[in-house]
Order: structure tokens, then C-alpha cells, then sequence
């Protein structure tokens, strides 16, 4: 230990840093060297009036920001949370578009199948089992027949040219045929209308009444609370409109709407 | 991005960081110079720790911890705005064993026992430290105002032990200084107000 090592050991000292053979090195030479023992002590000195002046200058944080850090923590834990919450909703929600979209796949893949049946159904010209007779007659025929009550809808321009009952996909259903006679057009022309109730059917009501096609027939459907009305024929889609005009329910109504 | 805190882990945290709040307000104080500056650092600081409470390696040091964090975010964040200088002293980057304790700076106080004359007072000494370039200005808050250890203070500042030890030699000799060039005066009380306006009177 040398004067000039004072430098270098001096605070590591004072601050307590040295090991100690270090720290009995540098007290055995300040108890030969006055000068160096004057300075450590001046210096020993400095340090603590620094360090207390500067500890009793330094004020105590502001309740105001205490509170406001306890707060924030607070606030914190609940955006973490619900942070945490939204993940999961996200993810729940993604989950729950897929099944909205696998339903509404599902859906529109059991309305296909209803349309194949009844146009395949109505294609094949099934004999009726009752003719020429007016729609109260009809509804009146197949009373108790189904567990569903059947309304014959009267269509414009259109007689009820008979009825039977028939399956559409293990679903019992009414079926009418109708016989439309347009203007300028010399022989008529037959439409079909299955009548029957089946849930996993899913088609709007009148007003949305949805057009469709398969076989070669277009066919127009609604439902009228849980009955399925499904109208099959050849003619074009803008002729059906033309029975269902825009506002609808006026020209195609079910029998029990009617006064 | 730690996001598993539990409100227990919430609780735990708040008890061990309501203890510090004094200490980081009154460094954050001594690093921004201003209080809206230090509050808001303290709020940045305490809401980083919280976040990263998860990644807080249990039985290590959560002062440290928390000061490091202070730091870093006044560094990050502060700092860059203020645009001081960094010190870039070349001398700096040199080995411990280089001549890092400059001449000039131990010349500047040869009689620090002066300042027992001068009885420093508080707000000089804030003045003074406010007043050091920033490298020296934090290793002496950490190790004066916090008194942390020189291994702590490299671990805060993430730099090696020696580069504590010349910042703090450098920092505390200009400090010193600082104190004692200070203009003379300083020290003397105010007057009351009714002893100014007898003045006034009289003049």
C-alpha cells in the first residue's frame, strides 16, 4: 500500500467494498501516514454530510402518487384479466362462428335435399286420390289425416285440381296439385304443393318466400308457423313472381289466413 | 409479456413495492429534475415491474430489482427526450488499473472537510447532484440516496463493477466540487416579510 493507491481504495473503503486484508492493509498505512489519515477522514467526513443532506432534502413520495400507483396496479390486474377474458372470448367466438357456419352449411344442405325429394317426388306424377274439388273440400279431406292441420292456399289464377298424401323424406305431407291457367295461354299448366311439417326444414315465411330449383322444376318455398309449403312446377321463376308479387302474401295465402 | 398475475401474485407484489415508492420517487426526482417528470417515471416504472412481476426470480433481489427497472425506463424513455449526453470518455472503457481517476477531478477538492464549514445545505446538494452528467448523476443516487452495493449497482446499471467504481470516484469529486465553487450566499436566510418592508420603509 502506497500513498497514491488512496485514490483507488478510498470510497471502496469508506463504502465498506473491501475485503478484508485489503481494508487492514490501508488502516495499518493510515496509522504511519498522517496525511492519507486526514484525508480518508475529511473525505469520511464529506461523504456523510452528502448523504445526509441529500436524504433529508429528498421527499417522501406524494400520497397523491401512492395512491395512484396502488390504483394503477389495480387497474392493471383488471386489464390483464380481462386482457385474459377477451382471448378467450376471442377464441370462443371463432369457435362459435365455425359452428354458426357449419349450422348454416348444414342448413342450406337440408333445404337442398327437401327440394331434390319434392321435385323428384313431384316429377314422378303420382296418382291423386281425390279430384276436382274446391280447397274447403280438400282441407276438409285430409282432417286428421296428418298430425298437421292442412290450409289449402288459394293461388290466382289457379284451381285446385285434386290432392293425396305422400312422404317427403319420412316427413308425411299433403299434396295438392294445382292446375294454372294464364292469360293467352291455351292449356293449362300443373303446379304442385307439398304441405308438410318437418323442423330441420328451414325456410322463411311468405314474405321471404325463397325460390329454388332441382329436377328441372322451380320450386317456391315458405313456411306458416311449423308448416312447410313447397310449390313445384315448370314455370319460370319470374312467372311464379309473377303469382308472388313483391309484397306477397296477398296471391299465395294459406286457407287458414283467409276470411 | 407476463399476463398470468393472479390476485394473490397482485397483493404479494403491492407489499413488496408500497416499501420502495419513498425511494423511487426520490430517485426518479434526482433522474428527471422535476416532479411531474419523477412521478410519472414512477408510475412507468412501478406498471413495468407489475407486468414483468412473473419473470421477478423469487428470493433474489426485488429492490435491485425495482431499481433496475426504474432505470432502465428513465434510460428508454426519459432520457431520449431530455437528449443529455452520454459519457463517452474514452478513459472510461479502459481497464480499473487505468488512470481513470482523472488528476483535474481530484485537484478540484482537495479540502473536502471545507464543506463541514459551509454546513451544506439540503437544496445545494440536490442542486449539485442534479447538476453531474447523467452516467455519474445515477451511479451516485444508487449508491448515496439508495446506498446500494458497488455488485448491486453493476447489476442495476448493467455495467462492470470497475465502471461503478471510477463513475462514482468521478461523480462524488465533482459533486464536491460543485459544493464548493457554489456561489457564497446561498447559505444566508431569508428575511421575513415584515423585516423586508421595514427595509423598504427605511430606504
Amino acid at each position: 500500500m502506497k500513498c497514491h493507491d488512496l485514490d483507488r481504495l478510498l470510497y471502496p473503503y469508506l463504502d465498506g467494498e473491501l475485503v478484508a486484508e485489503e481494508r487492514v492493509d490501508l488502516e495499518q498505512h493510515f496509522s504511519s501516514c498522517d496525511a492519507c489519515a486526514k484525508q480518508v477522514q475529511a473525505e469520511r467526513t464529506a461523504l456523510a454530510v452528502i448523504r445526509t443532506a441529500a436524504n433529508n432534502g429528498s421527499p417522501r413520495a406524494p400520497e397523491s402518487l401512492k395512491r395512484n400507483l396502488l390504483a394503477g396496479i389495480h387497474g392493471e390486474q383488471r386489464r390483464l384479466r380481462q386482457a385474459r377474458m377477451l382471448r378467450w372470448s376471442a377464441a370462443a367466438a371463432s369457435v362459435a362462428i365455425c359452428a354458426v357456419a357449419a349450422n348454416y352449411q348444414w342448413r342450406s344442405f337440408q333445404r337442398r335435399l327437401f327440394i331434390e325429394d319434392v321435385t323428384a317426388r313431384y316429377a314422378r306424377q303420382f296418382p291423386l286420390e281425390i279430384q276436382q274439388r274446391s280447397p274447403r273440400e280438400l282441407e276438409a279431406w285430409f282432417g286428421g289425416k296428418l298430425k298437421h292441420r292442412v290450409t289449402v292456399p288459394r293461388i290466382m289464377n289457379a284451381t285446385a285440381a285434386g290432392a293425396r298424401l305422400l312422404n317427403v323424406r319420412e316427413n308425411q305431407a299433403a299434396f295438392i296439385r294445382y292446375d294454372t291457367q294464364r292469360p293467352g295461354e291455351v292449356a293449362p299448366r300443373p303446379m304442385g304443393l307439398f304441405v308438410y311439417q318437418a323442423p330441420e326444414d328451414d325456410v322463411g315465411p311468405l314474405k321471404d318466400a325463397e325460390f329454388g330449383s332441382g329436377n328441372g322444376f322451380n320450386v317456391v318455398s315458405w313456411r306458416d308457423g311449423d308448416v312447410v309449403y313447397r310449390l313445384v312446377s315448370d314455370l319460370d321463376e319470374s312467372d311464379v313472381r309473377q303469382l308472388l308479387p313483391a309484397t306477397g302474401a296477398t296471391v299465395v295465402q294459406p286457407a287458414s289466413l283467409q276470411r | 409479456m407476463g399476463s398470468r398475475q393472479t390476485n394473490a401474485m397482485k397483493v404479494e407484489f403491492e407489499q413488496m413495492a408500497a416499501p420502495w415508492f419513498d425511494g423511487l420517487y426520490a430517485s426518479a426526482l434526482r433522474l428527471t429534475r422535476n416532479e411531474r417528470d419523477a412521478e410519472d417515471l414512477v408510475q412507468d416504472a412501478v406498471m413495468r415491474a407489475y407486468r414483468f412481476f412473473d419473470k421477478f426470480e423469487r428470493g433474489t433481489n426485488f429492490r435491485a430489482w425495482l431499481f433496475k427497472i426504474l432505470t432502465n425506463t428513465f434510460i428508454n424513455k426519459y432520457r431520449r427526450s431530455v437528449k443529455e449526453r452520454t459519457l463517452s470518455d474514452p478513459s472510461e472503457r479502459d481497464s480499473v488499473n487505468a488512470q481513470f481517476f482523472s488528476q483535474d477531478a481530484t485537484d478540484a477538492a482537495q479540502n473536502p472537510e471545507d464543506l463541514l464549514l459551509d454546513r451544506a445545505m439540503s437544496d445545494d446538494v440536490l442542486k449539485a447532484i442534479d447538476g453531474l452528467a447523467i452516467d455519474f448523476r445515477m451511479v451516485l443516487i444508487l449508491a448515496d440516496l439508495q446506498e446500494f452495493s458497488y455488485k448491486e449497482i453493476a447489476d442495476i446499471l448493467d455495467v462492470p463493477v470497475g465502471t461503478v467504481m471510477s463513475r462514482l470516484f468521478r461523480g462524488r469529486k465533482a459533486l464536491q466540487k460543485a459544493l464548493l465553487d457554489r456561489p457564497k450566499g446561498t447559505l444566508e436566510q431569508p428575511i421575513s416579510l415584515e423585516e423586508f418592508r421595514a427595509r423598504k420603509n427605511l430606504g
